[in-house]
């Protein structure tokens, strides 16, 4: 088992398409985009079924990297932030095969 | 009074109604999200096609043209007004202002719909190219809104990591609602009605029942958006959702007559004017003015101003049409 980092990017909708291409632009070998169901957030809920145009919608991103292609992520990770609604953490993962990542 | 007993109680409106209802009651009810945008889609495709096949019976006249360009001058002037009322009388910043302002140039096609229903319900006739202004007047109060939002702003120093050129024209230009819109009005216009009656059935007879359907759903949508993101709007907000559909219908009621339009199609043109979007502008706004709340221009035009028209909006706009053709 060798160590990486998990990269969870909590992001909304409209702006998922510019976190993939961060992650790419990155050098990440991969990522899954996962649809959020509901949540609370800056006082305020939020639920996928609030509106038709699913500009609202959250979506999850996840990505398993090394530690320097996921640091390499992190500033236009946090300029995306800076502009669009979302969180993101980082954490330390094991992985089976690390020549995948 | 008696197109606006005949709307309200139409099932259209009841149906929306009790959407609403259930909602704010808290009611776990709810149309699958799926289902919801299949019907979305539908509703567009058999307006459009509708708008199309009537079309194609008449010749591109200037008055059409007129009400076409009229559509576009609407969209274009009515976020400048807007956005001018909502710094004067709320406490929004720039942003935000421009961003609600896109929403009120910018039209509801169930608004729409409904409407359409109302009038045809009231007697009036309507012009299919009235489909054609609803297209038109999506996407020029983006891009009035863009303009407002970055006089007097600083420049964005470096671009929001990951934009992509052209991701945000492709978005205004080519979403989900003007493609199945301007297609199908396309797809009418070629076919004519002999090429189109095979699909009748599923267009025009299940249309009403449909409508239905998509209303619940939409009052559900209005009802959680309301109960969700009303905390985040000022009195003086939510009178701006009630006092601007009436502002712009004023000033599409004077366009209207001033070209001579028929009441059916005045009445059309005032409700669109009178619309807010909330499916084609938010999502373009998520992408042009990620700093904008989405809490405030979509509680607004999903919550207060859609409610406000199809209820008493759209009587209240057949009547504006009725006076300035002298039918009153």
């Amino acid at each position: 088992m060798t160590k990486h980092l998990r990269i969870e990017l909590i992001i909304e909708r409209m702006a998922h398409k510019r976190a993939c291409r961060v992650l790419e632009a990155a050098g990440m070998t991969g990522y899954t985009v996962l649809p959020a169901m509901a949540g609370y957030g800056n006082s305020k809920r939020w639920s996928r079924d609030t509106d038709l145009s699913a500009s609202g919608d959250m979506v999850v991103i996840i990505s398993v990297g090394d530690e320097e292609k996921v640091r390499a992520t992190m500033t236009e990770i946090s300029n995306l932030l800076g502009a669009h609604i979302g969180i993101v953490t980082v954490t330390e993962v094991e992985v089976l095969r690390p020549g995948r990542f | 009074m008696d197109v606006a007993i005949s709307t309200l109680l139409s099932p259209i409106i009841l149906f929306f109604a009790l959407g609403m209802a259930a909602a704010l009651l808290r009611s776990q009810m709810s149309v699958p999200e799926a289902v919801a945008k299949g019907m979305a889609i539908y509703l567009m495709m058999a307006i459009g096609l509708k708008g199309g096949v009537e079309m194609s019976k008449n010749p591109l006249t200037t008055e059409v043209i007129l009400v076409l360009v009229a559509g576009i001058v609407l969209s274009f002037l009515i976020p400048a007004i807007a956005f001018m009322l909502l710094r004067l009388t709320t406490r929004l910043n720039r942003i935000d202002a421009a961003a609600t302002a896109a929403h009120y140039g910018s039209i509801s096609i169930v608004t729409f719909v409904a409407a359409t229903e109302a009038v045809r319900l009231s007697g009036l006739d309507s012009g299919g190219h009235l489909v054609a202004v609803a297209a038109l007047m999506e996407t020029p109060a983006i891009i009035t809104a863009l303009v407002l939002a970055a006089r007097g702003q600083a420049r964005r120093e470096t671009p929001i990591a990951g934009s992509e050129q052209g991701e945000l024209v492709r978005e205004v230009f080519l979403n989900a609602s003007i493609v199945v819109l301007v297609g199908a009005l396309i797809i009418g216009w070629v076919a004519g009605e002999e090429g189109t009656a095979t699909v009748e059935p599923f267009f025009v007879d299940l249309f009403q029942g449909v409508l239905c359907l998509f209303l619940l759903d939409m009052g559900l949508s209005a009802g959680r958006g309301l109960r969700q993101g009303w905390r985040q709007l000022s009195v003086m907000t939510v009178g701006f959702g009630l006092y601007m559909p009436l502002i712009s219908a004023a000033i599409a009621a004077a366009i209207a007559a001033l070209i001579g339009m028929p009441a059916g199609d005045a009445a059309l043109l005032i409700t669109l004017t009178a619309s807010a979007s909330y499916i084609a502008v938010p999502a373009a706004m998520r992408l042009a003015l990620p700093e904008a709340k989405p809490s405030i221009y979509l509680t607004l035009s999903l919550g207060v101003t859609f409610p406000f028209n199809v209820t008493i909006g759209i009587p209240i706009y057949i009547y504006l049409a009725l006076l300035i053709t002298g039918q009153a």
